[in-house]
């Protein structure tokens, strides 16, 4: 089915994702690790995609650059990004283009993405030489104007190591790596985990900003529904490889209609109000082998659970910009308690019963 | 329960060949109270000495200057049989699950070598191990049949770290040291681990002492709980939780508590919310004058000329360490 | 750091701990067939090692009539310089070579991996004194001081060679496992065991050396056939008096008795080279299989 974005012309997206499964061979046979996701991604644009681990996330972001490890493979679906068009089926100098050239990653600080054996001014230079860039220097020169903006110091960093550079330097590095080949879609990897508050909230500004600035398409991929909170547009919810709820960010928080949306933001610990009102989501994010196969996957987990959630896997129903995932998402419960669980949650205060 | 006065701990340079490296100075004379069965909150940036603070107090790490004295026992000045067994009960839970626990043994090894030592001490009946094994397990709400014979990487991010709680608790702790105990996990997880070491102290009478960056998850280690604000080896602000979150004094706590992602829709930014006028890398010198003056937004030259002590604010309970402390709004306001 | 859970990893860890291992090497091993060569030939050699002398009669026939042969259907590698099957040579001596490595694999490990790990985690002044001491073992160069050995002690039994070899040799592992032992002591898991009071002798014994000992396991065998290099060097140089008939003994014999300038004796110089070159060939190539065994995360693709 396919999510129409009314927020931006189609036609403009920046990339395209139809249909999209991804799957990993396991034990126990094939397992989709993403399953029939639709998503466009328009420029100027914050999509915040948020799910547990072994949400398929991480795979979904990777797909984008057709850099599915092994033995995992994209099993159906299209992706089409920008003037490159599909690209599933890119290899060699075509595929390097799109990594880097029209999609720029930033990886976790956390991961040493980098080289620990080169300066960071070698590795771009390594860079800009594999996806054949005439002028260096300039390219270095930009880099190093890049990072100026980000708060660094341009020669120092160009000059360090890796080990030399805080949590937070990495990760403003990481964003100067992603962006200088004029990429126009940005894909953030949990660009705030392992970082402390204040590095958190000086990465976010820069990401706003250059988002701004260059008018990308950009896309935070997070656990962390405060982050997505605080920068995205646009809010995209996923669980067990499905996207179960998409849609304006503010209209998703104040009002969630999916009911692992709702217990996302009822988990995250509470700054002010009655810390009650905050509770844990019971049971575990499934892992691929134990994935139900049959019928909704957030069944096991869900206080709305209908008889036939277990045999049918809900499909996507649209609501103008909104689009969720659920058979009981319009509001009948399976039973008359559950009736205070559709009232949307305030933050701080009492659910009314 | 612990008693510490004027705490100092600095890195030596490891200087010597090609590199030159300065002293590093990670703890400059802090003062901490931890009641039998309280709960207690460290919080400031990486780097800002908490996670040292919290090693020294459970004995992985020692100090270089001031008094450490844990159940009674002054463990500067007493034999290494009593020390150990002062440290013993103050345990350290890692942040980091994928190494803290060794990935060669199983669960059951994990929890019963340190439960054959003290049955080798106390000389327990046979079976004593075992029994306990499973009743830590159980404390930490873990099903043992199911996690006994697993080896470390079959378990997931939470199951883990419960493991590792469950293996500090066979020493009978007094005190548990969270060190950043829910960083590693996902944020819908988290209050699972929170709940389970509130549950612990209301249960066990344990007292925690909870290091993090996270403001929030500091709510949660149950009721009294106190929160120290350590910047660059100092206290800057310590009292009671609620009211140092709703009513913060000193700029650096107000920018830590600015930085507190807003759920737009559900919250709005709080009316007076500060940044730092610098990243951390400005405040690299030593200064004579506050050490958060470099970054400060409303620094003033007496914040530059001279180091501000700690102060209690009278009829409060509620300790400062600024030369303009005043009161700002920076948390999210709950909307509608 | 998103704990990720990797989906490979999970799905494999639903069984037990010992199934896991038997199935991961059997993995490991179909994924490249060279490994199962390797395998094979090293189970050869083991086979020959210990059944060897029982295929033949203990004293092997010579035959006068039939010197330097080349390989015919009576010889399948020919004779030597008293008529005897090269191939019954070649066999029965394979037992003395395996053996003499295998007890100088075994010293080796036993005071590397012991002198590496306490130097490793107790450091300071047991660091620095066993670090002394690997140093200097590490410096004095081992052949030459076989060979000045060898003229006051005669070391021809299997037991006697592993051991002066083995000694000579641990250098390089107590050197490789100290450092492995350093980085892993600041793991949390060794400060947790500290902080529960658990007994130095356990820590290293128990936590450490199970997670050192992969590294052990492929150092062992590269330094398995440097035993053998090292062996088959001392008797063909004829330093070392020999009892039973070995590889290096077959060469010393064959050049001392002119089988250089015979043509037709090439097989019978080449048989022990050869059979040299196929064990090392073996020892890499299940060494392969150890690497990706001990390394998950190699395992992709």
């Amino acid at each position: 089915m396919v999510l129409l974005d009314h927020a931006a012309v189609s036609q403009d997206a920046a990339v395209r994702v139809r249909g999209l499964s991804v799957v990993y061979r396991t034990d126990v046979g094939e397992r989709a690790a993403v399953r029939s996701v639709d998503l466009d991604l328009s420029p100027g644009q914050i999509t915040g995609i948020v799910g547990e681990s072994g949400s398929g996330k991480s795979t979904l972001a990777l797909a984008l650059l057709n850099a599915v490890p092994k033995p995992g493979r994209i099993a159906a679906g299209s992706i089409e990004v920008g003037d490159l068009g599909e690209i599933t089926g890119l290899s060699g100098r075509r595929l390097r283009h799109l990594r880097g050239g029209e999609i720029g990653y930033v990886f976790q600080a956390s991961q040493n993405s980098l080289n620990p054996l080169k300066t960071i001014g070698k590795q771009l230079l390594d860079l800009g030489r594999s996806h054949g860039v005439d002028d260096l220097r300039g390219m270095v020169r930009d880099a190093g104007e890049l990072a100026g903006r980000m708060g660094l110091d341009g020669k120092r960093v160009l000059d360090s190591y890796q080990h030399e550079l805080s949590g937070g330097m990495r990760q403003r590095v990481g964003i100067m790596f992603a962006l200088v080949l004029n990429a126009r879609v940005l894909v953030l990897d949990e660009p705030t985990t392992a970082l402390d508050m204040l590095s958190q909230v000086a990465v976010l500004d820069i990401v706003r900003e250059i988002h701004r600035e260059r008018g990308l398409a950009t896309v935070i991929i997070t656990h962390d529904m405060g982050v997505v909170a605080e920068m995205a547009d646009r809010i995209a919810v996923m669980y067990g490889g499905r996207l179960v709820e998409v849609g304006p960010a503010v209209e998703v928080l104040r009002d969630p209609r999916h009911p692992y949306t709702r217990a996302l933001i009822r988990a995250i610990p509470r700054l002010v109000g009655d810390p009650e009102a905050a509770s844990a989501l019971p049971g575990r994010p499934p892992d691929l082998v134990t994935l139900p196969q049959q019928g909704c996957v957030f069944r096991e987990r869900c206080p709305l659970a209908l008889p036939i959630c277990a045999t049918l896997d809900p499909a996507m129903t649209h609501d103008g910009m909104r689009g969720v995932a659920c058979h009981a998402a319009d509001g009948t419960p399976s039973s008359s308690e559950d009736e205070d669980r559709n009232e949307p949650i305030q933050a701080g205060g009492e659910k009314t019963s | 329960m612990i008693e510490a006065t004027g705490i100092a701990k600095t890195y030596p340079a490891r200087g010597g060949g090609l590199v030159e490296r300065r002293d590093v100075v990670a703890l400059r004379g802090v003062d901490f109270s931890l009641p039998a069965g309280g709960a207690v909150s460290f919080i400031g940036e990486s780097g800002c000495g908490k996670t040292t603070l919290g090693r020294i107090l459970s004995g992985v790490e020692s100090h270089d200057g001031g008094r450490l004295v844990i159940d009674g026992v002054d463990v500067d000045a007493t034999d290494k049989h009593k020390r150990r067994a002062a440290f013993r009960r103050v345990q350290l839970v890692h942040q980091d699950p994928y190494s803290a626990l060794n990935p060669t043994r199983t669960v059951g090894n994990i929890l019963g070598d340190p439960l054959r030592r003290r049955a080798r001490e106390t000389r327990a009946s046979r079976g004593w191990v075992e029994q306990r094994a499973r009743e830590v397990l159980e404390l930490v709400g873990l099903e043992p049949d199911t996690v006994l014979p697993k080896y470390p990487h079959t378990l997931s991010g939470g199951q883990r770290q419960r493991v590792v709680i469950a293996r500090a608790l066979t020493a009978d702790p007094a005190v548990l040291v969270a060190d950043e105990a829910v960083s590693m996990i996902d944020v819908s997880l988290r209050l699972g681990i929170l709940g389970l070491l509130r549950d612990l102290r209301e249960r066990l009478g344990v007292a925690l002492l909870f290091i993090t960056h996270d403001v929030a998850t500091a709510r949660y280690v149950g009721v009294e709980g106190e929160i120290y604000v350590i910047y660059r080896g100092q206290v800057i602000e310590r009292g009671p939780t609620d009211q140092v979150i709703q009513a913060p004094v000193h700029p650096y706590t107000q920018c830590l508590l600015s930085s507190i992602p807003v759920m737009r829709g559900i919250e709005e930014p709080g009316p007076d919310r500060l940044m730092p006028s610098a990243g951390p890398e400005a405040a690299e010198q030593d200064s004579p004058g506050c050490l958060f003056a470099a970054r400060c937004p409303l620094a003033t030259d007496v914040c530059r000329r001279e180091r501000p002590v700690l102060t209690p604010i009278p009829g409060t309970g509620q300790e400062h360490a600024c030369h303009h402390p005043a009161v700002r709004s920076v948390v999210p306001v709950p909307v509608g | 750091m998103s704990t990720t859970v990797d989906p490979v990893v999970a799905a494999v860890g639903r069984r037990t701990p010992k199934h896991h291992f038997w199935h991961g090497l059997r993995v490991v091993m179909l994924r490249r067939p060279s490994r199962i060569v390797g395998a094979g030939i090293c189970a050869l050699f083991a086979f020959l090692a210990v059944f060897g002398p029982h295929l033949y009669p203990a004293n092997l026939p010579i035959d006068p009539t039939a010197i330097f042969q080349g390989p015919s259907s009576q010889h399948w590698l020919g004779t030597d310089f008293e008529g005897t099957d090269v191939l019954a040579l070649l066999v029965t001596g394979t037992r003395y070579v395996l053996e003499a490595a295998a007890f100088a694999s075994l010293f080796t490990v036993v005071i590397g991996t012991t002198v590496g790990l306490v130097a490793g985690y107790q450091r300071g002044l047991s660091d620095s004194s066993l670090m002394k001491v690997t140093d200097f073992v590490l410096t004095v160069p081992g052949f030459p001081l076989l060979i000045v050995l060898s003229t006051v002690w005669d070391f021809g039994a299997p037991a006697s060679m592993g051991l002066v070899l083995g000694i000579t040799g641990w250098g390089g592992l107590a050197r490789a496992v100290r450092s492995q032992t350093l980085s892993l002591r600041e793991r949390g898991f060794i400060e947790a065991a500290r902080g529960l009071d658990l007994p130095a002798a356990h820590i290293v014994f128990r936590e450490l050396l199970p997670n050192v000992a992969p590294y052990i396991a492929m150092s062992l065998l590269l330094t398995f056939t440097g035993f053998v290099y090292a062996e088959v060097g001392l008797f063909f140089l004829g330093v070392v008096p020999f009892t039973v008939n070995n590889w290096g003994v077959m060469l010393n014999l064959a050049v001392q008795n002119g089988a250089l300038s015979a043509t037709s004796a090439l097989s019978y110089l080449l048989a022990p080279l050869v059979a040299i070159l196929l064990l090392t060939l073996g020892v890499v190539l299940v060494l392969d299989a150890f690497d990706e065994l001990f390394n998950p995360r190699l395992r992709e693709g």
